[in-house]
């Protein structure tokens, strides 16, 4: 039986512990995610395609698995792995493919996914410097001068996540103009969502108190009445027609 | 909480709603019904916020 101190806690691992393998995945996915998959999830595409596809994605994560053990490895099988399936991918998909299709806006956002996938890829990893700890000056923890109340991180999380998901609306749009359109009017839906949220998470602790309860509803009752009068309206439109 | 509270929260998960419909709708290009679900949107967002504002506003 062995006497002494237990060993020190293994750190936790760290963004900055990854190699340059881990830190290309994220960009890795979204190329793969903007390019590849809705070419091999197409109409049509041969079941070779997806798992092709599957494999990229299969390949990216293992090299981000072996990166520790066998870094010299783990780059080819990274970069070679998802830029080859992609291309046998793409060749399956035939013309129908994101790239055969020609559309701008994804085109551009594929072409902006496989650059940065390519720069995260061939740049070394970002290193944790290591004179970080020298300028940390011992003393108490300080304290923030103004506490974060409860449940603002949800509200604005709720507008961030609604914002986001207003964006994955209608992307099989055939015509460009069209797509244009939709792609604005969701914009701008996504940014009144966002606003909206952080509004309501700021007023609750304003300078000035909020108004009582019944006085706030009936504030907001025009709008309401409004609401449910359309509602009512486009319900009866849709039935009578 | 307060019922303005719970009333502002259900306006703009109307809102939310009433937007991604108003996205469908102009997907299949039913402009009518694209301008209806969006003004919708709107009225719902609005009214979320003006629950929430202070009392001498």
């Amino acid at each position: 039986m062995r006497d002494g101190p237990p060993p020190p806690p293994r750190p936790r691992p760290r963004v900055a512990d990854l190699g340059a393998s881990a830190q290309a995945a994220i960009p890795a996915f979204y190329a793969w995610g903007v390019t590849v998959a809705p070419a091999a999830w197409g109409k049509g595409v041969s079941p070779f395609a997806k798992g092709f596809a599957i494999l990229g994605v299969v390949l990216v994560g293992a090299a981000t698995l072996v990166e520790r053990d066998r870094p010299r490895l783990a780059r080819p099988l990274s970069v070679w792995g998802l830029a080859v399936t992609s291309v046998i991918v793409w060749l399956l998909a035939g013309p129908t493919s994101v790239a055969g299709r020609g559309d701008v806006l994804i085109g551009l956002l594929g072409a902006l996914g496989w650059l940065l996938f390519a720069f995260a890829s061939s740049a070394p990893p970002l290193r944790r410097q290591v004179l970080a700890p020298a300028r940390i000056s011992a003393g108490p923890r300080l304290r923030p001068r103004v506490e974060i109340p409860r449940f603002d991180a949800l509200y604005v999380l709720f507008g961030v996540s609604a914002a986001i998901g207003l964006q994955a609306v209608g992307w099989r749009v055939s015509s460009p103009e069209r797509a244009m359109l939709v792609r604005l009017v969701m914009l701008a839906a996504g940014l009144a969502v966002l606003g909206a949220a952080t509004d309501l998470a700021v007023s609750r602790h304003a300078p000035r108190p909020l108004a009582r309860s019944s006085r706030r509803i009936r504030r907001a009752l025009p709008l309401v009445l409004f609401l449910a009068a359309v509602t009512v309206t486009g319900a009866v439109f849709a039935f009578v027609r | 909480m307060q019922l303005a509270d719970v009333l502002a929260i259900v306006m703009l998960l109307v809102g939310v709603a009433a937007f991604v419909m108003g996205g469908l709708a102009l997907s299949r290009a039913s402009d009518l019904e694209a301008f209806y679900w969006l003004v919708v949107g709107l009225a719902g967002v609005r009214s979320s916020v003006q629950t929430m504002r202070p009392s001498n506003t």
